[in-house]
């Protein structure tokens, strides 16, 4: 009874309003994919680009005739916050019309939203997020990840920096899992190296004053700081490291790789901070040049930032998926478990059993006259710079 | 040693804004009987106004960080006396009469407004905003103790301006004023003071100090966003009732004891010091237990 | 004009068109569409109050308070029946349902005893945590709701000595304090998941397992509706003891301590021990509404249960009008749907929901739905 009196009253409403844009329906039946990351926040620079990825992905597929459906990228915030992460999430999944999500760049976020993809069987592709938990926790099958774990950006910065000389360090890291598994990853393969963590602090995501930890800190005089965390937190802490007088060098994780890192700091505490980010450069991938061209021509108002050209894969993943099986839940993520060895402007795509991308190469960057630069390109590997208290 | 000379500082640093902060609470407190919980937020309008102008006077050329700081400083204080005094003028004298209850509510909901309107309309003001450094920034070494001449600055100019307000309030004819309604309204007003003015006069002072620690706060930390003002303005009322409200000493007093706390809490205590802020607000709820009215009491306790 | 028809039948049919009305606005997506059925709403309330409606409800309301409120309640389940199948409507009714449940303990704090109280996200929160820890570990998931109440009622009853001896604004602080230190505490203890919170198990009562899609008719409904029929089932219990306590000696004297607390004290009412009530009580309601909404959103964490969250729970107490349960359930539906439908506005819903409560303080600090003065005699009857 109640559902036609909802069918009839609906119907007369939508009639009288004759608001409802139907007439102009296309062709193509309409597939909705959900974006999913940080579109405001300390974080939203890098948000943003993943999302303008996305969306740029979505528009060459739909100039392209031979598409078999009109696709629309329905965009949601996170707020790089758990809670609103879930309910974003719920949100997207809930909604009949989204086939499949383009989802998360903060580990903490997806770590969070997981249970719901599963909950409602929504095939997912992380599109940023690095802690190895998420795909690997769970034996989930609607979960993917195109990007790299942060295990092995850890392994390589620790081989790195001893290499480099470097024997103490004093570690801080926000308390999400995404910094505690930074910590972990990472003083576990620095001690293995030959490496010292002298101290070791666990700090709120939106902690403002740093200064008694730091202050800690520099009576221990370590070689480096070690900070396992993202941007926001990133710029807070060189800032009252300079403020203290502590002249270590910084050392971050691929979570201050982002444009906002150097230009929310003075330009001479920027110089010279290393961090390190799984996948090979975009600009030295096959697909990386037309992808950034593309870009160019979409006239966006900020840049791709470190993970759009992630964005941009995994949706051109999706709806591959989507064109082959047809706009169904069950039948995409079956389609996307498959995956191996397909080519993307990031490399070849190889999904394991977890929907883990098993991606090797590591990219080491250095700040530089205030830009990221690979470390291979750069003055301080040719010698003509050195980095902070360097043997 | 050395080191514990580097904890006073940061402390001192803390307690100075934390103080400049609670003391717009009690003056505000003082004339008018309420809490203008939109204190903190009036805060951060005036770090970010200050920020803009810093960033206009750069654009106009003027390179020199003395004519930005010039800048800076000017903007903000005028900016939120202006807004201290439209806040008093439109919304607490028009609820003056009504339960206090509400104007605590309306001032609550005030901070949210500035808050999300700095965040929504401010051009990108959802991201935090890299405050310049206009100060000069060189440092003093003696073993592991440093003392930089930008915190320096920024503490004495702190505790000029809270000596500058208690000279003002002492020895001045308006202060003379002040002081008069904030005793009794009724007396004030057949003794020839426009009150009216008055009013809005200590609310624009209160506010403009304010912007004084926002400034000082985004000069100190290099960067100001949309929320900051919450927090602050939070340990600025806290401060403000646990030294006694309407009682400029008390303000001065629970902003440097709330810096002490936190100090106390991230140093010295047995746990961690992320608990520092759940320690300092856990003493400030066990203070009134102990004293429901402040430590230093409200001479007439009972004013109804 | 109305007084021809019998007042029950008035506000029988005043019910069901608003449940029509209801429903109607949920099926809608478009902004306009909402924007105008809002509009259309505005209208049909100002022209019902000309032609007498809100008196003739009320009369009903006196006459047979027990069939306005089963009406009402009836209303509310073809609501939720009407949404069986779509997991988002239901969602968000069952949000309205559980923030009008704490807006009812809030209203047992503010409205009645006059006691402040802006940690209403923190004992939400408690209730939230009890369930994450607690479903799922052993402990029978019935017990889940009740205990978080406890605790949100223990955890209180540490802020009340300081809450008692305390007035005005510095009885403002001590909640406060508590509503920035339970966020913080929150986000640096490992042991509540941190900043990054927690996941919630499904319940599963007696053998109900709420996170399975009940079949209905041969058709397949959302898992949200069991939660939608807990959280009605938990509305209508809470209100329906709120009402009592507010119709009661113990109603009585909390009007008392809050109108005139020396005036009170002269007729021996106990004001410590009546404030200690309320506030006790009130948190109870809240955190049992708070283990629920954890097992629905299947996570917690901190930035749930901030102190700007507490804040839009009093801006929902202010707005339907303190004291005034009914109030209470209007305007947790205005604050939790509004936003969500109105597309257009959710970037901008913290700081219309200032503007509005800026508005209402201003204007009409009794609220949308005021509290009737108290009779003490049925109409008639004096």
């Amino acid at each position: 009874m109640t559902s036609i009196l909802r069918f009839g009253v609906g119907a007369l409403v939508a009639a009288a309003l004759a608001a409802s844009p139907l007439a102009a329906a296309s062709a193509k039946d309409t597939v909705k994919i959900a974006f999913i990351g940080p579109l405001s926040g300390g974080t939203a620079s890098i948000g943003v680009g993943g999302r303008n990825s996305a969306e740029l992905a979505v528009r060459l597929r739909n100039a392209d005739p031979k598409a078999k459906y009109a696709y629309e990228l329905f965009s949601q915030d996170d707020e790089c916050k758990p809670n609103v992460g879930v309910q974003v999430a719920t949100k997207a999944a809930a909604d009949r019309k989204v086939v499949g999500g383009i989802t998360h760049y903060c580990s903490a976020v997806a770590m969070s939203t997981v249970d719901v993809y599963h909950k409602f069987n929504l095939p997912v592709i992380v599109w940023g997020a690095v802690l190895p938990d998420i795909t690997y926790a769970n034996d989930y099958k609607e979960i993917h990840r195109v990007n790299g774990t942060m295990v092995n950006q850890n392994e390589v910065a620790a081989d790195f920096m001893t290499r480099a000389g470097y024997k103490t360090w004093v570690i801080l890291h926000d308390t999400t899992d995404y910094g505690k598994g930074h910590n972990a990853y990472f003083s576990k393969f620095v001690t293995e190296k030959g490496g010292k963590v002298l101290a070791t602090f666990g700090v709120t995501a939106d902690q403002q004053d740093f200064t008694a930890e730091l202050t800690k800190a520099k009576e221990l005089k370590p070689d480096v700081i070690y900070f396992g965390g993202l941007t926001p937190l990133g710029i807070r802490i060189r800032q009252q490291m300079d403020k203290l007088g502590i002249n270590a060098q910084f050392e971050g994780v691929s979570g201050i790789v982002s444009d906002a890192f150097i230009e929310g700091l003075d330009p001479k505490l920027a110089e010279g901070v290393l961090a390190f980010r799984e996948g090979a450069p975009v600009e030295k991938l096959p697909g990386g040049q037309y992808f950034l061209s593309e870009y160019e021509k979409a006239k966006f108002d900020q840049g791709p930032d470190a993970y759009g050209a992630f964005s941009f894969a995994a949706t051109n993943l999706l709806i591959d998926a989507i064109e082959a099986v047809g706009p169904d839940r069950k039948k995409v993520t079956a389609y996307l478990d498959d995956i191996k060895n397909r080519d993307s402007i990031v490399g070849p795509i190889t999904f394991d059993d977890h929907g883990q991308n098993t991606v090797a190469l590591i990219t080491k960057y250095v700040i530089q006259d205030g830009k990221w630069v690979l470390w291979e390109d750069s003055e301080y590997a040719a010698g003509k710079r050195k980095l902070a208290g360097a043997k | 040693m050395d080191l514990f000379g580097q904890y006073v500082v940061n402390g001192l640093m803390l307690g100075t804004v934390y103080a400049l902060v609670a003391v717009g609470f009690t003056l505000f407190f003082g004339v008018l009987d309420v809490i203008k919980f939109s204190h903190g937020d009036v805060l951060m309008v005036g770090a970010f106004t200050g920020f803009t102008a810093a960033s206009g006077a750069a654009a106009l050329g003027f390179s020199h960080p003395l004519a930005q700081l010039a800048a800076t400083v000017v903007f903000a204080l005028a900016g939120t006396a202006a807004l201290g005094a439209a806040i008093a003028r439109w919304l607490i004298l028009p609820l003056k009469s009504a339960p206090r209850l509400n104007i605590l509510l309306a001032t609550l909901m005030l901070g949210t407004a500035l808050r999300e309107s700095v965040r929504l309309f401010y051009p990108d003001g959802s991201n935090p905003k890299a405050f310049p450094a206009l100060l000069p920034t060189s440092s003093w070494q003696w073993g592991q103790f440093t003392l930089r001449a930008d915190s320096s600055i920024l503490v004495v100019t702190g505790v000029l301006v809270i000596v500058g307000l208690h000279l003002l309030i002492n020895r001045t004819r308006l202060g003379l004023a002040i002081r008069a309604v904030a005793q009794d309204e009724e007396t004030a007003r057949t003794m020839g003071i426009n009150y009216t003015l008055i009013v809005l006069v200590t609310f624009a002072l209160g506010s403009s100090i304010a912007a004084v620690a926002g400034v000082m706060n985004g000069l100190y930390y290099n960067e100001i966003n949309f929320g900051m003002g919450l927090l602050l303005g939070l340990i600025g009322f806290s401060a403000a009732i646990i030294g006694g409200l309407g009682n400029l000493y008390g303000a001065i007093l629970g902003g440097f004891l709330f810096a002490a706390l936190q100090m106390i809490g991230a140093v010295a205590m047995p746990f961690a010091s992320a608990y520092k802020d759940v320690f300092a607000f856990a003493v400030v709820i066990a203070l009134m237990a102990w004293k429901p009215t402040g430590l230093i009491p409200e001479r007439a306790s009972d004013r109804v | 004009m109305l007084n021809r028809f019998p007042p029950l039948a008035v506000a029988a049919a005043a019910v069901l068109a608003g449940m029509v009305f209801a429903i109607v606005f949920m099926e809608q997506e478009s902004d306009v569409a909402v924007i105008s059925l809002i509009a259309a709403a505005a209208l049909a309330a100002w022209l019902a109050g000309r032609a007498g409606v809100a008196e003739a409800v009320s009369r009903a309301a006196l006459a047979s308070p027990g069939a306005l409120s089963a009406l009402v309640a009836a209303a509310g389940l073809g609501v939720v029946a009407a949404f069986a199948e779509d997991h988002f409507p239901l969602l968000m009714l069952a949000t309205v349902m559980l923030y009008a449940t704490v807006a009812l303990g809030l209203n047992v704090q503010f409205g009645y005893a006059g006691v402040v109280n802006f940690a209403g996200a923190a004992f939400f929160g408690i209730g939230a945590y009890t369930s994450a820890k607690l479903v799922g570990s052993g402990v029978p998931a019935i017990l889940s709701l009740p205990l978080g109440g406890l605790f949100a009622a223990l955890v209180g009853l540490a802020l009340v000595v300081p809450v008692v001896r305390t007035r005005g604004h510095y009885a403002a602080v001590v909640t406060i304090a508590f509503a920035v230190l339970f966020k913080t505490f929150l986000e640096v203890n490992d042991a509540f998941g941190g900043p990054q919170g927690l996941p919630v198990a499904a319940m599963n009562v007696l053998g109900w397992d709420f996170g399975d899609a009940p079949t209905l008719f041969g058709a397949d409904a959302s898992f949200y509706l069991n939660y939608a029929l807990a959280a009605f089932a938990l509305l209508a219990l809470a209100f329906t003891l709120v009402r009592r306590l507010e119709r009661s000696w113990l109603g009585l004297a909390l009007d008392a301590v809050r109108l005139d607390e020396t005036g009170a004290a002269c007729y021996g009412i106990g004001i410590r021990r009546n404030k200690i009530f309320a506030f006790v009580l009130g948190n109870a309601i809240i955190g049992v509404a708070g283990a629920l909404y954890g097992c629905m959103q299947g996570y917690v964490a901190p930035t749930s249960f901030t102190f700007s969250d507490g804040l839009i729970l009093v801006a929902i107490v202010l707005l339907g009008g303190m004291g005034s349960p009914w109030g209470m359930i209007l305007a947790a539906a205005i604050v939790v749907v509004l936003p969500e439908k109105l597309q257009a506005i959710q970037e901008y819903r913290f700081l219309l929901f200032s503007a509005v409560v800026i508005a209402i303080l201003l204007f009409r600090p009794s609220g949308l739905l005021p509290r009737r003065v108290r009779r003490y005699f049925p109409e008639g009857g004096r």
